[in-house]
């Protein structure tokens, strides 16, 4: 079949897929755990000074 | 599940829950994904890029997972104004729109070498385009009205959207069946399994191990919108009380 890949040539693409995988969610991850930190210590921070 | 609407109440369930879905789904991600590059063989037709099934797979169960929540929390917010369902809607946007892209450029990346095209324009992954779109919008809706003058619930107008755009699920689940596709058709059923048995086993790992890794990114998220909302209250205490 015409453009269909075989052999060795196929890791690559599945290195690539695995690689994107593990960029975009460790991103998603990365950001939200950053973004809950923040917003928690702002909070608790404004709560200590109220009291 | 009203007992549950208390912020208080879900954030002392929240906290100690997410670094164990943190944890445990990374454990299982890792374990899954090392298995299905180095402990199982090839597929006997399509060779070694029938791997990228261990990322596609979750990715898409999560992209199309993602919105269904996100329609149960639209009609929760609907119909008992729980305070949390907005706030969940919220979190969940931004991951199921991550799955669906990561859905859709693993399938493309997985296509190039096995149909000879990155894409085709076939129901399955039009459809999974849509939900793309569909994700983007309610981003684009709820982007800059952050809800915090109504504990993060989500407006009348996204929360009908999130409903609508539900209509799309059964439409990517059933595209393989109604319309004729490069892409496979039905592999996994209430009924069974095509794939072998000997090439299945990684997926439980890495689909169950991405769902609880989704799991914590919406917790994670949940409870920066908790924060962010008890701080604007504040300061729209402290700002009242100077005024007064």
């Amino acid at each position: 079949m015409p453009g269909v890949i075989s052999g060795g040539g196929q890791w690559a693409y599945v290195a690539a897929a695995y690689a994107l995988t593990a960029l975009l969610t460790g991103a998603v991850l990365w950001h939200s755990w950053q973004a809950m930190r923040k917003a928690e210590k702002r909070s608790d921070a404004l709560r200590r000074d109220r009291k | 599940m009203h007992a549950y609407a208390n912020p208080t109440r879900f954030l002392a369930i929240a906290r100690p829950l997410t670094p164990w879905l943190l944890g445990l789904g990374l454990a299982l991600v890792l374990a899954g994904a090392w298995a299905g590059l180095a402990l199982v063989p090839g597929d006997y037709k399509q060779g070694d890029t029938a791997r990228i099934l261990y990322v596609h797979v979750p990715s898409a169960w999560l992209g199309m997972g993602g919105w269904s929540a996100l329609a149960i929390t639209g009609l929760v917010q609907l119909v008992w104004r729980h305070p949390l369902a907005g706030i969940a809607a919220r979190a969940i946007a931004v991951p199921g729109m991550v799955f669906t892209a990561l859905c859709l450029a693993t399938g493309s990346i997985w296509g190039k070498p096995t149909w000879g095209t990155w894409w085709e324009w076939d129901g399955r992954m039009t459809s999974m385009l849509v939900l793309l779109f569909l994700y983007a919008g309610f981003l684009a809706l709820t982007t800059g009205d952050e809800g915090q003058g109504r504990g993060g619930s989500l407006s009348r107008g996204a929360a009908i959207y999130a409903l609508v755009g539900a209509i799309n699920i059964p439409i990517i689940n059933r595209s393989v069946v109604w319309w004729n596709s490069l892409h496979q058709g039905p592999s996994i059923t209430l009924r069974g399994s095509s794939i072998d048995g000997s090439l299945l086993w990684p997926l439980a790992l890495t689909v169950l191990g991405f769902s609880l890794l989704f799991g914590a990114i919406v917790l994670m998220r949940m409870r920066r919108i908790i924060a962010d909302n008890r701080v604007a209250a504040r300061l729209r205490r402290l700002a009242d009380d100077e005024g007064s």
